[in-house]
């Protein structure tokens, strides 16, 4: 019963999409506001469909369903209820399910917050909406259908399909139970939990943007409105997608036991894509909006943005990279691809169209080669620079050297080490110099002059940073870049909070609080160049002077690393835990100056299933300002009578990534943060605002 | 005078920072009792990927098959081969795939150069815009219902600056 009427919930959200966006594009052409009234209202009922659809299919995961065969995938009896949960997205199917509600709650999101404020591009934001969840909602219905079953057939083969099939009997329930797989447990970490569904809101978000973006080019309303409308979403996928980021970062450290958490995956990649010409789309819209210019390559980026984004799906979902991350092959990869390309096509030659017609002309140009706009257009140049060096090493060279030269290479990081580097120092020293200089017209001199400050607290800054970390010149170069990046956002707040103190006396407290909440944007957003600041510097610590060693100790025997010693003190091997997983736990303490300052406990986690045994490392970690002693406990070697092998890591300075994350989302709420006022008023009048331009 | 004294500040305390000591890059000692330690194998296999799994680096991957190649790593420099040599041996028999970056030259150069090809072409691509672009006329501000907003936002700024101005 959850089966079928999860699937027909699913079935009618994609015709209320279909018809959503057949409505809206007739009633614009006809003008016809009852057919766009009627759009809307399909638009709004996809949501609730979905959410049905999403809300049957966790009763089956935690009602153990096993007859279904996603839940039969993903969970078995022994799974904890909260990974019941996160199986939702623990496989293809679950999660394209989970992708369509997001994307559609967005979608109405969008059209309740900006129904009125802006009528003449609603019509054709549901119209491209639509089509992109019904684009989604059909590989969920017609490729990758999570509500099917198993049913054994007369000849004794299994089929699997919604509804019974003709003669098909559902097998013994305690058959299905005691076969069933349990989810992957890899997935089964706190990072895992909040990592998918995070990613997939950073992912879907774009869609808000790329929507009114669209709406513009078709409308023909290029004002800066389809701007001031899809910034806070812009801004909030964006935040999604850099903590999903992150998160994901953690999980790789936490989980995948390699001592590191950026592995210049092609799927780590394909998410940090979107992110980056997202960013560069969030720095260049501030240039419209404040001087009318680069409107061509707004809609560029925010395009390219969404674009990255599909294609990012096809690529981690299609099979075209395998990688941890991925899904497996499917069968999707081709739908996904065609929808990639006919999609940026449609926006590119919409952008070209309107171009030629003259209607996106800037209404001011470059005066001074240091001012604000040309910096931030530097910026822009040097994230699509990013853009192109990442894709070509995940992507690009990969494809091209299987196609032309029948060769599969990988490039790793070594590639991605030697191309990017010098591509984000320049970044860093934008994000340093660009919040001292003016709109229009800056002189060198006058730059030169505001630097000067900033530039001796950044050497502070270094200093301070080489008493607690190893510094080498390049390391001095990288911290100095990545501190005056955050040194330039603290003295810039701290000016106008001093300015506000002195000529309006107010106290320090109160001064700080006006100036932010009187431009939360600005302000908001120096806080984020402060957690990137600090991002920078944690990630050139730990990839510069990260060290390891790998030893096998007897109970009792130490080893040193970089002034600390670890002493192996016990093994506690075959420990069960609630889960029925079985734990081989090894103790160690760390001693620092002779002190003992923590005790660890590496361990390996053995997860029964049908196909033997599933196993994880899980480090053993102490903490500190200073970087992480990461300890792993390694089973590849034999282990003998009271002895393990340790593979140990020094990773320097690696907790500024995760306290920069923190500080990202603070920057992120502060700039974001705006009285928004839902203006849906759901009468048929409300409709009559939403005046349809012939 | 002020103006020099702080150059000459940030100059001597970043020359200073030059001059610090380097930082210990270099693995630890080694397990006296084998001629041929774990952290001289991780060092090569962290070079190679596992040439079965996907992107995954030989130090780190866990499957059976990978701990045999680390063993080979091992025998290999037992022998006497150099880091390069076993490399180059994995190159052989498995392709290119295995390294980072690819060994074969033509390969290599398709991969190292054409990021900054397409660089390039990106920017002479922008420059070319921008000529265009200033062949035409400015256009007219787009919408005047943005404007009072700027200008809100604009002479909060003028203020704040006119105040900053002041304490300078």
């Amino acid at each position: 019963m959850i089966a079928e009427v999860a699937f027909l919930a699913a079935l009618l959200a994609f015709g209320a999409a279909v018809y959503a966006v057949a409505a809206a594009v007739w009633g614009t052409r006809t003008a016809a506001n009852k057919m766009i009234l009627s759009a809307r209202n399909a638009a709004l009922a996809s949501f609730p469909l979905l959410l049905l659809s999403c809300g049957l299919l966790i009763a089956a995961l935690v009602g153990e369903q096993f007859q279904m065969s996603y839940v039969w995938q993903v969970t078995n009896s022994q799974t904890p209820i909260f990974y019941r949960l996160t199986g939702l997205w623990g496989s293809q199917a679950g999660s394209l399910l989970f992708w369509c509600t997001l994307m559609s709650g967005f979608a109405v999101g969008a059209v309740v917050i900006n129904w009125r404020k802006h009528p003449r591009m609603m019509p054709y934001v549901i119209a491209f909406t639509m089509a992109t969840v019904a684009f989604f909602l059909g590989l969920v219905l017609f490729f990758e259908n999570p509500f099917e079953r198993f049913w054994i057939m007369p000849d004794n083969s299994v089929a699997q399909s919604v509804f019974v099939p003709s003669n098909g009997i559902p097998p013994a329930a305690s058959t299905l139970a005691s076969t069933a797989n349990g989810l992957n447990p890899l997935l089964r970490h706190f990072g895992m939990i909040v990592h998918p569904p995070l990613l997939y809101l950073g992912f879907v978000g774009f869609i808000i943007p790329f929507a009114f973006a669209m709406a513009a080019l078709a409308s023909g309303d290029l004002s800066t409105a389809w701007i001031k409308a899809s910034r806070r979403w812009a801004l909030v996928a964006w935040i999604c997608l850099s903590l999903g980021l992150l998160l994901g970062g953690r999980w790789a450290y936490d989980v995948l036991g390699w001592g590191g958490y950026w592995g210049w995956d092609p799927v780590e990649n394909a998410a940090f894509l979107p992110w980056l010409i997202g960013t560069a789309y969030l720095h260049s819209v501030m240039i419209q909006e404040k001087r009318g210019m680069l409107k061509v390559w707004n809609l560029f980026l925010v395009i390219m943005t969404f674009s990255a984004v599909v294609f990012g799906t096809f690529a981690t979902r299609s099979g075209l990279v395998d990688s941890v991350h991925s899904f497996a092959r499917s069968s999707i990869g081709f739908p996904l691809f065609f929808f990639w390309l006919g999609m940026t096509l449609i926006a590119v030659a919409l952008i070209f169209w309107r171009w030629r017609r003259g209607e996106l002309r800037d209404e001011h140009r470059f005066n001074n080669l240091l001012g604000r706009e040309a910096l931030f257009t530097l910026n822009n140049i040097i994230f699509v620079l990013l853009f192109i060096a990442i894709f070509w090493g995940s992507f690009g060279a990969p494809v091209i050297s299987e196609l032309f030269f029948n060769t599969n290479i990988t490039l790793g990081k070594d590639y991605f080490m030697s191309v990017t580097p010098p591509l984000f120092l320049a970044l860093f020293i934008l994000m340093g110099v660009a919040p001292l200089s003016a709109w229009g017209v800056t002189s060198l001199r006058k730059l030169g002059r505001g630097l000067l400050i900033p530039l001796a607290l950044t050497v502070v800054l270094v200093a301070l940073i080489a008493l607690i970390s190893p510094v080498t010149p390049i390391a001095v170069v990288g911290y100095a870049a990545a501190g005056l990046a955050g040194v330039v956002a603290i003295y810039e707040t701290y000016r106008g909070v001093a300015a506000r103190h002195r000529t309006q006396h107010e106290s320090w407290f109160h001064a700080f609080n006006a100036l932010i909440t009187r431009n939360r944007r600005r302000y908001g957003g120096y806080v984020i160049h402060i957690a990137i600041a600090m991002i920078g510097i944690g990630t050139i610590g730990s990839t510069l002077f990260q060290q390891e060693t790998q030893r096998t100790l007897k109970v009792g025997e130490s080893v040193e690393l970089g002034g600390y010693t670890l002493t192996y003190d016990r093994f506690l091997g075959g420990q069960i835990a609630e889960d029925e997983r079985v734990m081989d736990i090894a103790q160690m303490t760390v001693y620092q100056n002779g002190n003992a300052v923590a005790q660890i406990r590496p361990r390996r986690d053995f997860y029964p299933n049908t196909e033997g045994m599933n196993t994880m490392t899980i480090a053993g970690a102490y903490s500190t300002i200073q970087g992480d002693v990461y300890v792993l406990l390694v089973s590849w070697e034999a282990v003998g009578e009271g002895s393990a092998t340790f593979k140990i890591y020094l990773n320097p300075l690696i907790n500024f990534i995760w306290w920069g994350g923190v500080l990202l989302v603070i920057g992120t709420l502060i700039a974001a943060w705006n009285d928004v006022v839902p203006e849906f008023v759901p009468s048929r009048s409300s409709v009559r605002h939403a005046g349809v331009t012939p | 005078m002020k103006t020099k004294v702080l150059m000459l500040l940030l100059l001597t305390a970043t020359a200073l920072l030059f001059l610090s000591t380097p930082s210990e890059l270099a693995f630890a000692q080694g397990d006296p009792t084998k001629p041929v330690t774990a952290d001289q194998v991780n060092a090569i296999a962290k070079q190679l990927y596992c040439p079965v799994c996907e992107n995954i680096t030989l130090d780190t991957c866990g499957t059976a098959a990978c701990a045999q190649w680390r063993d080979e790593i091992r025998i290999q420099l037992e022998e006497g081969k150099t880091p390069q040599q076993v490399i180059d041996d994995f190159v052989t028999r498995f392709g290119d795939r295995v390294v980072g970056t690819p060994v074969d030259p033509t390969l290599r150069a398709l991969s190292l150069v054409t990021p900054w090809v397409l660089g390039a072409l990106a920017i002479v691509a922008a420059l070319w815009y921008l000529r265009q672009r200033d062949r035409l006329p400015e256009a007219a501000p787009a919408t005047a219902e943005l404007q009072p907003t700027l200008h809100t936002d604009d002479e909060y700024m003028a203020r704040l600056e006119h105040d900053l101005a002041k304490l300078r």
